[in-house]
């Protein structure tokens, strides 16, 4: 019994980083039609600056609340200057943003040296509860994950920002004839999702490793949830995220993990096969 | 020109022009070459040795390492005549971490730069991918320097790193003394811990252990909890580790919160090093016991003047990131080149069928962790081993095993 609570706390939790990884891509998919290549990166920059606050003996809190708007802050200029050339163009935004990966990936194996830091939790350790025993962190992690959700949700859903966002989307063209200033909207938008991302890249830096490729494999699995749960709306991404997360931690336990590994992808691309608009789509065309 | 403190900093016109001749020789040879010549010259001509190791790529801070100790070694040796009245050039290639990139610049060693010896390569695969290129086409001597899971038994390949036998031969029993007789072999999905765990596993059996969990994992891997509840659950008493980075970070740290070491687990991993040290928090890895040829703290403890020497002109030189560690293949790079030495001075010329044949039984005295001699006849070198246990964050050395065979070939 307290075996199977251990398990189920476990993948409960990594469950909750991919979804908080797959919700500032799935922002961006779904709300500008972008795949935002550069968004593991965006993660490994969240990492960095909580790793930052690490070694410069400031409070790690501190630096993983502070790594979201730092984050935003980049994902905007990038957006100003370059991000925004793309919209026309959704294929040279991939290899654009790619492009865009690679250098801060690069920049950040420089700067740590090409090794692999650890970024002490700001709450170590576990509490005991019955025979089971529960890291802080990865409660933390699960209890912010459902507070950013639920968050974005209201905020994409239930505020007028949100219904701005939305009909700029839509309709540009209306949009801007209603005195919707759909660049600054674009801008907002991108920033948020990159914010996102370097919120999932703080908070999940202190459970893993800080290292430059940090970002790639979670950049796969989150496109994965994003094709599974589809495209369009903001429920899909999630959906398809807590699905990838089961399977990736509760596989293992089932069969060989490295057999589990592609299985994954197995299920999912099967999935999508079934259903090649996502679980849940809203089809707009 | 003033630093902060306003001391005078040494950037000096012959900083500036040996800056000036490495960038030329950087464009001269192209990207990932270096050239780096005597300062002095004579009548005869450079002896050329080739360094191809990883500069770039996942594994670039252990390809500096190697290559730093590499310049270090042949500057020493040049400032103290060469060998046999020639100056060494020393020729770097950077294999990239990424074989198909590494075959393409160790032919310009061997083809355009027609260099006497190679040394280097770190992962397994790199060697396989580069041996070839080197000693069949090439017909040039090649050193490999780092640990690895033993059976390169091919004429004119030297191997100056420790082996399975030399790294499990005396810490399994330790370990079973230590720890229990319950072994987990979790272990990344790749040649070096596969092979290992197959020596490990013969070890474990013959010293009165069992082992009742061996898994693979996905090399990119970073959740654990699967892992480490079948060892909670099967009651293992050591987990002898073969993960590798970056899974082995977080599979420590759940590894400790799900309690293990609290239960009198004990924690071994034999590539871990003074690189490692940074990927979990002292608590985490309290008790971790690693088996290697060299580790830094000897240097401390006054016992190992020479290590001491070497290790403060290291850091004298290359004071930074980049670290002389044994886990990094850098030692061996060491050894590698000073047996090499030994041999070319025993042959009295670079012919690679003369210098193999003195290499099969080159001794030195001294080296990082202590001298290193080859076993006649197959291409490996007895050296020290010691077992560290980390204790606060540090190693703490806790036996030495002098000379032990590498028991290949």
């Amino acid at each position: 019994m307290e075996s199977v609570l251990t398990i189920g706390f476990n993948i409960l939790s990594f469950s909750s980083i991919i979804v908080l990884v797959v919700l500032g891509l799935g922002v961006i998919a779904s709300m500008m039609r972008i795949f935002n290549f550069a968004h593991g990166e965006f993660m490994l920059l969240g990492g960095y600056t909580a790793y930052l606050f690490y070694i410069w003996n400031m409070p790690i809190w501190l630096g993983i609340l502070v790594a979201p708007f730092v984050v935003a802050f980049v994902g905007l200029i990038l957006e100003r200057t370059i991000i925004h050339r793309f919209y026309a163009a959704p294929i040279v935004a991939m290899l654009g943003t790619y492009a865009i990966g690679v250098m801060i990936r690069e920049s950040v194996r420089g700067l740590i040296g090409g090794l692999y830091h650890q970024v002490p939790e700001p709450l170590v350790g576990f509490f005991v509860i019955g025979d089971i025993s529960v890291s802080k962190w990865r409660a933390v992690v699960i209890l912010v994950t459902i507070l950013v959700v639920s968050g974005s949700y209201y905020l994409l859903k239930k505020t007028s920002f949100g219904l701005r966002i939305r009909a700029a989307l839509e309709n540009p063209e209306l949009a801007r004839v209603s005195g919707i200033s759909t660049s600054q909207i674009y801008a907002a938008t991108f920033s948020f999702g990159a914010g996102l991302a370097g919120l999932a890249g703080a908070m999940m830096v202190p459970l893993f490793t800080l290292y430059a490729d940090m970002g790639v494999r979670f950049l796969i699995q989150g496109f994965l949830a994003v094709m599974l749960g589809g495209i369009g709306s903001f429920e899909g991404p999630v959906l398809g995220g807590a699905i990838i997360g089961v399977l990736t931690a509760g596989l293992p336990h089932l069969v060989n993990p490295v057999l589990a590994d592609v299985l994954v992808f197995v299920i999912a691309i099967i999935a999508v096969k079934l259903k090649p608009a996502g679980l849940l789509s809203m089809r707009r065309e | 020109m003033t630093d902060d403190t306003g001391r005078k900093t040494e950037v000096t016109r012959r900083h500036l022009l040996q800056t000036a001749m490495w960038t030329s020789a950087a464009v001269a040879t192209g990207a990932g070459s270096w050239v780096i010549p005597a300062r002095w010259a004579s009548a005869a001509d450079p002896i050329k040795v080739g360094i191809a190791t990883d500069l770039t790529g996942p594994i670039g801070f252990a390809g500096n390492a190697n290559a730093n100790i590499a310049k270090l070694v042949v500057d020493d040796i040049n400032d103290n005549g060469g060998i046999l009245g020639r100056p060494l050039e020393i020729h770097i290639e950077d294999t990239a971490s990424n074989e198909s990139v590494a075959v393409g610049n160790v032919r310009k060693l061997i083809q355009r730069d027609r260099v006497d010896v190679v040394l280097g390569g770190i992962t397994s695969s790199m060697r396989n991918a580069i041996k070839d290129v080197i000693v069949g086409r090439g017909r040039t001597l090649y050193i490999y320097p780092q640990l690895y899971e033993g059976r390169e038994c091919t004429p004119y390949i030297f191997c100056t790193g420790p082996t399975p036998a030399q790294q499990c031969d005396e810490l399994i029993p330790w370990l079973i003394q230590n720890g229990g007789k319950r072994f987990a072999l979790p272990s990344a999905n790749y040649v070096w811990p596969h092979v290992l765990n197959e020596y490990a596993r013969k070890v474990i059996e013959n010293s009165g252990g069992e082992v009742v969990l061996e898994e693979y994992y996905p090399l990119d891997q970073v959740e654990y909890s699967a892992t480490v509840n079948k060892i909670m659950n099967e009651n293992v008493d050591v987990v002898f580790n073969t993960v590798i980075p970056p899974g082995v970070g977080p599979f420590i740290k759940q590894l400790y919160e799900a309690g293990f070491q609290k239960r009198g687990g004990r924690l071994s991993c034999v590539y871990y090093d003074e690189n490692t040290v940074s990927l979990n928090a002292a608590h985490e890895w309290e008790g971790l016991a690693s088996c290697l040829d060299y580790f830094r703290v000897l240097t401390r403890e006054g016992d190992d003047p020479f290590s001491a020497k070497l290790a403060a002109a290291y850091d004298e030189r290359y004071s930074g990131s980049v670290l002389f560690t044994a886990g990094s293949a850098a030692t061996g790079m060491y050894r590698g080149l000073k047996l090499w030495e030994a041999a070319v001075n025993e042959a009295g010329n670079v012919d690679r069928d003369d210098v193999a044949a003195a290499l099969d039984h080159a001794k030195i005295s001294e080296g990082p962790g202590g001298p290193a001699e080859m076993v006649p006849g197959k291409w490996h070198c007895r050296m020290n081993m010691y077992i560290a246990v980390a204790k606060a964050g540090q190693y703490e050395v806790i036996s030495r095993s002098p000379m032990v065979d590498p028991k290949e070939c």
